[in-house]
């Protein structure tokens, strides 16, 4: 009985802006156990309705698509492992789809030139906790995060993701487009870590938080650690309302500001979701947020 | 013929200065005109006015659209009547697309749900008369888009939204002569499809050798200083303002 | 074959010098209510400051130690000596400073930017102000600029001393505020009326030159409505052996439509440990510009901090850290957003080099009653070397929608196009890399007083002395 300390920020900053962590009791989650390794069907897809652990191997110079639906009944906890070998293409997307309390924690290894593109999307949620951790190990492994999140009412989202670049010539790339309504809370960590002797290697982080309403909490911590000269590193953050020079074209082509607003916000969140190429589950996605699909 | 446009001295400011003072023009059902100037003259100004944007505060006159005082409107409410803009540095959106942005305002503007179909098909038209990369719909508004694709992205807007009124500013300045043909060519089509009325700012014209000017008017230092017909513009890309300014 | 710069230990033969023991007298070195009393009788303390010192030496034994940052192990501070007076009371003629203590100023250059039409010096010696000169129409306008100490005593001042005193960083902030509440001494008292406009720049020195000794001064300013000030701060300490620590405060408050330029070049030799707090408040249509260049000291924690506290103020943030062998420096800034239409824009810039490692920490936040905010944030960090260190850890807080945030940074080092281009208009590798970081530090340097400026672009090129391998 007690909390456990989550989603911790590898350097700590001023304790009074409540980032460092988070606090959860994770002692009564009873995970399944879920094995996804070869042979398997290509894309592997499943539906995550309990707490579960799940290990993904993608061998060597394999290709894998993996797409999860979660969709916790109550509370949920997550723990997925990935381990890509060297030359594997690994495509990992995870939908988070409301819920009560939810804990996800992604760790991911890359080997030699191997490559994981993972998309991630957060539709509304009580209380989620995420975790992506992906250590670029392998000379040459690649990373690429696009996430997008749709949080209104009381939702709380505290999202930490860590790049941590150890091998030479690894390259990350994080996007995430988030957009607020009503009273929701969102705290987004975005690491980049460049190891000692991991040179050449590149990463960037850009977010993208469209805030609607003016009860909405945002919090944008973007670190970036580095203890190598030959890297190139970028982050970027844009938070608040629309430009007022956008709403005004968008509004002498007719539209309200209550159709600008609500065509931007689908804007953002579309980024993410074209990047899941399946039919099925972007047909739920734009059921649970109540659009229109039309292809 | 009865008067669409109408501004009745009217007198716009920005960041403390007088941008224009006693403006007043009437545009009719159906015609051309054309407003020029030199720069600075405040030209933009009243296109934007007219349009609405945020930036001008109007402090004397009014503006009345088909006979309604259109002054207080926001500018959705005046793009629904049927006034557009089509602007001199369009802002580049990124998180939306030409196609789908077209399809919204399009909905918008006639109250009805446009299939995805019958929108493409529109879309593609209206790119050919244009010579516009069909690829471009797809793009997100005019992000990336060079000065000349801007001008005629802001043209094909023009095409599929079918305005009763459409202010152009500076449209042909900065387009090498291919593209001013196009842009010509996108004017005409505006023209005989909807038969609408023209409002086109220049100082510059090589847009209006192609087309029938009804009405010129000069502007100079933010007043009217002259109106004139069709010949009017004639001449000033002849001979220049010079002797139509003197004095003021 | 990559180039990667290898350096010498930089020359700081300017700075590193010192004198023989004899100056002042030593207080115990740990800190005990009973020296907070010696230190309150020495300074004819009034009774309101003497009870302020012991709360806040209550404070500090309360206070853990920061649990982040840079480790402050090596600092003892039950050890420090944290009172020192030297053997002069304060002065306002040149003349009759003594001697080694002048030979100390002037080889800062103290004598010559009072040649140049600076309106006042007030240096500090060994925790108290030893030389203090107003220049006549400073006086006349009616700018009080002199020493904290005396103001509190001077029936004109010492209420508005009293009712602002630690009211802007309380005790109860840090450890090291807590601290320097119980022991602070000397420092700059300066106000501004309404409406005065002193266009001649303010400057003050520090120093510290005993062994152990601590550096607690207290700066003060306050600046009434429609007011303008350029203060500039720039200090420097010989090396030592046994650790050094500053643990200052500046507090800073802006009056309605007045605006303040606080500069600093921080230059402290390689042994301090520099913990200081300096804090603004900007009321409405207010402005505060801090131009800050951190170069010296061991380890510093240094996160000046401006809250926006009326309709329409601003701060703007201009810095660069430059952290060599054997430096830990944790700099950044804290913005607070706490009405409408406030704005705030930040430009720093860090280098690394030989082993130094530099943090950048920020904080942005923008509360709910700042509806119209706007912040831009741009931060750079160049890494010289293969064994440096740069951390970024921002922090934006947004608590309304009707804002406008924004946030950048770069990391990475000097491109070789860059090198190639310079060297092929004839410059060396070393002068060409040279060249580079002094425009990277630009930003800084365009912002500070011709001889600021100067110095600043001295220093860096005693830090990029070395030789290509």
């Amino acid at each position: 009985m007690g909390t456990t300390r989550l989603n911790i920020l590898p350097v700590p900053t001023f304790s009074k802006l409540g980032v460092n962590f988070v606090e959860r009791d994770i002692s009564k989650y009873e995970p399944q156990e879920l094995v996804i390794a070869p042979p398997y069907e290509n894309p592997v897809r499943a539906d995550v309705t309990g707490s579960t652990d799940i290990k993904l191997t993608a061998p060597e110079n394999s290709s894998l698509t993996v797409i999860l639906y979660i969709k916790p009944d109550s509370k949920l906890m997550l723990d997925t492992f990935l381990s890509a070998s060297a030359g594997s293409r690994v495509r990992l997307v995870q939908v988070f789809e409301g819920g009560g309390q939810t804990v996800s924690r992604l760790t991911s290894e890359l080997g030699e030139n191997a490559s994981l593109e993972l998309v991630q999307l957060y539709l509304r949620g009580e209380d989620t906790v995420s975790e992506i951790v992906t250590k670029l190990a392998g000379r040459g492994s690649a990373f690429s995060a696009e996430i997008g999140c749709r949080l209104s009412g009381s939702d709380k989202l505290d999202l930490n993701l860590i790049a941590e670049h150890t091998g030479r010539r690894t390259a990350s790339e994080i996007s995430l487009g988030s957009v607020l309504d009503g009273s929701a809370q969102k705290t987004f960590k975005g690491t980049i870590d460049f190891k000692n002797g991991c040179g050449g290697s590149k990463g960037s982080e850009h977010e993208d938080a469209l805030l609607m309403s003016e009860s909405v909490k945002n919090r944008t911590v973007p670190v970036i650690l580095c203890d190598e000269e030959d890297v190139e590193g970028s982050h970027g953050a844009t938070i608040g309302r629309l430009d007022e020079q956008h709403i005004f074209y968008l509004g002498s082509r007719g539209l309200s500001e209550e159709k600008i607003y609500e065509l931007m916000s689908r804007g953002k969140l579309l980024r993410t979701i074209n990047k899941i190429n399946d039919g099925a589950v972007k047909q739920r996605i734009f059921d649970a947020l109540g659009w229109e699909y039309d292809d | 013929m009865s008067e669409l446009l109408k501004t009745d001295k009217l007198t716009v400011c920005a960041e403390g200065k007088e941008l224009l003072h006693e403006a007043s023009l009437t545009v009719g059902e159906g015609e051309t005109h054309v407003l020029m100037g030199p720069n600075g003259a405040g030209k933009s100004t009243l296109g934007c006015t007219v349009m609405g944007s945020p930036e001008y505060s109007i402090t004397g006159g009014r503006i009345f659209f088909d006979g309604e005082d259109i002054t207080e409107e926001t500018a959705d409410k005046r793009a629904r009547r049927g006034i557009f803009l089509s602007f001199q540095n369009p802002v580049e959106i990124p998180g939306i697309t030409l196609s789908e942005f077209l399809r919204n305002a399009a909905e918008q503007l006639t109250g009805r749900r446009i299939k995805l179909f019958e929108h493409k098909k529109e879309l593609a038209k209206a790119m050919a008369v244009l010579d516009m990369d069909p690829s471009y719909g797809d793009r997100e508004l005019n992000v990336g888009f060079s000065g000349g694709e801007k001008k005629k992205a802001e043209i094909l807007q023009l095409l599929m939204l079918k305005p009763r009124l459409a202010i152009l500013d500076e449209t042909d300045s900065g387009l090498d002569v291919d593209a001013v043909k196009t842009v010509s060519k996108g004017i005409e089509e505006y023209r005989r499809s909807v038969s609408g009325s023209l409002l086109i700012i220049t100082h510059n014209a090589k847009i209006l050798e192609e087309l029938n000017v009804d009405k010129t008017h000069i502007l100079s230092g933010g007043r009217i200083v002259r109106e004139g017909s069709g010949a009017l513009a004639a001449e000033v890309l002849e001979s220049g303002f010079e002797k139509y300014i003197d004095g003021v | 074959m990559k180039q990667k710069t290898q350096v010498d230990d930089i020359d700081r033969s300017l700075y590193d010098f010192r004198f023989e023991e004899n100056e002042g007298d030593f207080l115990d070195s740990g800190i005990t209510p009973e020296i907070i009393n010696e230190i309150s009788d020495e300074k004819n303390d009034p009774d309101w400051m003497r009870q302020h010192r012991l709360r806040c030496l209550e404070v500090y034994r309360r206070t853990p130690m920061v649990s982040w940052g840079a480790s402050v192990e090596g600092l003892d501070i039950d050890n420090i000596v944290t009172y020192i007076r030297p053997k002069t009371r304060m002065n306002t003629d040149w003349e009759s400073v003594p001697d080694n203590i002048k030979e100390t100023f002037e080889r800062l250059g103290i004598p010559q930017a009072e040649r140049e039409s600076l309106a006042g010096v007030g240096a500090q010696y060994d925790s108290e102000l030893v030389y203090h000169n107003v220049r006549k129409e400073v006086a006349e306008s009616g700018v009080v600029y002199t020493d904290l100490e005396g103001a509190m005593h001077d029936p004109r001042y010492a209420e508005i001393i009293r009712s602002h005193f630690m009211k802007l960083v309380p005790p109860t902030d840090h450890k090291f505020a807590a601290l320097h509440g119980a022991v602070w001494s000397g420092g700059s008292f300066v106000y501004v009326p309404k409406n005065v406009h002193l266009e001649i720049p303010l400057q003050s020195y520090f120093r510290l030159n005993a062994k152990g000794a601590g550096q607690f001064e207290h700066t003060l300013i306050i600046l009434e409505e429609n007011s303008y000030l350029h203060f500039i701060e720039g200090c420097s300490a010989p090396k030592y052996y046994e650790a050094g620590l500053h643990a200052g405060c500046v507090e800073l408050y802006v009056g309605k439509g007045a605006a303040l330029r606080y500069s600093t070049i921080e230059n402290w030799s390689k042994n301090m440990y520099n913990l200081n707090t300096k804090r603004a408040i900007v009321q409405e249509n207010g402005r505060i510009e801090w131009v800050s260049g951190s170069f010296g000291s061991h380890v510093s924690y240094l996160y000046p901090m401006s809250i926006l506290n009326g309709r329409g103020a601003s701060a703007e943030f201009t810095g660069i850290t430059f952290a060599g062998e054997g430096q830990d420096l944790d700099t950044g800034a804290k913005i607070v957003h706490n009405a409408p239409d406030t704005s705030s824009y930040m430009n720093t810039k860090s280098i690394s080099k030989s082993g130094g490692k530099s943090t950048f920490r920020s904080a942005v936040q923008v509360n709910e009653n700042a509806c119209g905010s706007k912040s831009s944030v741009s931060c750079e960090s160049l890494m010289l070397d293969n064994i440096s260190r740069s951390d970024t850890v921002p922090v934006i807080d947004v608590k309304t929608d009707k804002c406008d945030v924004g946030h950048e940074a770069k990391i990475g080092r000097i491109s070789n196009e860059a090198i190639f281009y310079l060297t092929s208009r004839g410059l060396t590798e070393e002068e060409a890399r040279a060249m580079i970081v002094r425009g990277f530090a630009d930003n800084v340097s365009k912002e500070l007083p011709l001889e600021y400026a100067v110095e600043m672009n001295n220093l860096i090129k005693l830090e990029m002395h070395g030789s290509i391998g």
